[in-house]
């Protein structure tokens, strides 16, 4: 269905937008499974289930191919216009968005391997916060954009800022780990990435959010967003100090 | 033989459906013109063909060949076959009262008869069987509740069908055409006169009646061919193009002359 709620006199036309949301809300599902199921492998130390969540993927990549080709048939058969425009050329941006994540989530699995052959010495609950954070923010923006709910999508791009300043705390105490104890530096390392990827998947989060926006609205998300990122402040005393 | 002569020689189809009518080199002429070149293709049961291209290209020719509606004009010859269900229609022994039961037609312009909305419906039914009034009323209803305009006329069988809409107008012509239960139902233009709701009304329909019957659909409108249709043809100067899945030729083309067609780069 278009923006407006009303069917098409077309009825296949609907279907074809109903299976182009659901499709999108599928991969975006999968792809926080993905990052649940890595933060779990980082925890318990699994390499072959780090190993399957690497693997999975695929599944992720196969899905944004889908959407890819029914954007693309969407557009020639359909010639979609207004609303319809919006929510077509919304899902194409989207699924970027989600593939991304899934390879993020990847990422994070993919390093809890050499991770699992070192000493556990670092705690990685921070981690599993983090992640936790991410994925609630993208499952909120994925009922954003299924319901075409623009003040969600809007809550979801301003929450951002607690994952980045989660991700600052956590990148804090990886250093004062790695200053006490130089026997960590490897898996701290390999932490410090995760995290960032995990950063990241928020940054994405938000990317769908302001899609959502344009697609609920029909103008972009424009305002300038608060971020609370400050690993990459010169001066290293204030990490983890929220700005004045 | 060119080499579009070679990619024609062999019927096109693409489609997965079995044929319904399978056209087998296929030529035309108006008092001498050749306007119809080798057509070979087959036209898959049960779902929709469109046929689209410039004017002159032939599309309607062609159209009008599936039920020798030709053969009303003199000076017209198709040559070639042109087999439904197996049986070549051009040939002068196949019965053309059987072909028009078999083969329903409806024009670009909508030409109710000056007569009630029922007696529309049921003026072509009387040609061919002997119904009771019960049944009759029962086919006639049957027929404009498949073209979806039954819940607009139902109250008003009486009246005249020169009194409807001209998108009501159309349907009332295609629920005419099916009454008769064909198996094929050819489509000219069918929504050239008529404005953007009325027409969407016209394909959704085409897209029910697609479960029953085997439609081909002569379009100008490309983004009709592309919304309605399964399979499209491309035309040109007679000579069939390009045969091959609507999506495929709207989205990745196999011959460049569909593509400037299509893309608005022709001439």
């Amino acid at each position: 269905m278009s923006g407006s709620g009303k069917e098409h006199i077309i009825k296949s036309y609907d279907d074809e937008l109903i299976r182009l949301t659901g499709e999108l809300v599928r991969m975006g599902e999968l792809a926080v499974s993905q990052l649940e199921a890595a933060i779990d492998v980082v925890e318990r130390r699994d390499e072959r289930a780090a190993q399957h969540v690497v693997h999975n993927d695929d599944a992720i990549d196969q899905l944004e191919q889908e959407i890819s080709h029914d954007v693309v048939r969407l557009l020639a058969l359909r010639a979609p216009i207004a609303g319809d425009l919006r929510n077509v050329f919304a899902a194409l941006r989207i699924a970027a968005d989600i593939e991304r994540i899934g390879d993020y989530a990847a990422n994070v699995a993919k390093r809890s391997i050499p991770l699992s052959m070192a000493a556990p010495l670092t705690p990685t609950g921070g981690l599993a916060h983090l992640a936790e954070l991410a994925a609630e923010e993208v499952r909120e923006v994925l009922r954003a954009h299924r319901d075409r709910d623009a003040e969600r999508a809007l809550k979801v791009w301003h929450d951002d800022v607690e994952l980045d300043e989660a991700y600052t705390a956590y990148f804090r105490e990886l250093l004062t780990y790695m200053m006490e104890d130089p026997r960590v530096i490897t898996p701290c390392t390999h932490l410090l990435f995760m995290a960032k990827n995990i950063e990241r998947i928020g940054d994405h989060a938000t990317n769908i959010a302001e899609n959502v926006w344009y697609q609920v609205k029909g103008e972009p998300l424009t305002a300038p967003r608060d971020k609370r990122d400050l690993t990459s402040n010169p001066e290293p005393v204030k990490l983890g100090n929220r700005p004045d | 033989m060119n080499d579009l002569a070679a990619a024609t020689a062999a019927p096109m189809t693409g489609a997965a459906a079995p044929a319904k009518i399978k056209v087998r080199d296929v030529h035309f002429y108006y008092n001498g013109y050749h306007a119809l070149k080798g057509i070979n293709m087959d036209i898959p049961e049960k779902q929709v063909t469109a046929i689209i291209g410039p004017s002159g290209c032939g599309k309607s020719t062609l159209l009008r060949i599936f039920n020798r509606i030709y053969a009303i004009y003199p000076k017209l010859e198709a040559q070639g076959n042109i087999e439904l269900d197996g049986e070549n229609i051009l040939d002068p022994n196949y019965s053309m009262n059987r072909l028009r039961t078999k083969v329903g037609m409806v024009f670009q312009k909508p030409v109710p008869f000056p007569m009630t909305i029922f007696e529309n419906v049921a003026y072509g039914i009387r040609h061919h069987e002997k119904l009771s009034r019960a049944d009759m009323e029962i086919r006639v209803e049957q027929a404009l509740r498949s073209a979806a305009l039954w819940d607009e006329v139902k109250d008003k069988l009486k009246q005249s069908a020169l009194g409807l809409s001209g998108g009501q107008q159309q349907r009332l012509c295609i629920a005419r055409g099916i009454a008769l239960r064909p198996e094929v139902l050819l489509l000219d233009e069918p929504t050239s006169a008529l404005d953007p709701i009325a027409t969407g009304r016209i394909e959704q329909l085409v897209e029910e009646l697609k479960h029953e019957y085997t439609i081909v659909i002569v379009t100008h409108n490309m983004q009709q061919a592309a919304r309605c249709s399964d399979r499209t043809a491309f035309m040109y100067l007679g000579e069939l193009i390009e045969f091959d899945n609507t999506e495929k030729i709207f989205t990745k083309p196999g011959k460049k002359q569909t593509e400037d067609y299509i893309t608005g780069r022709f001439g």
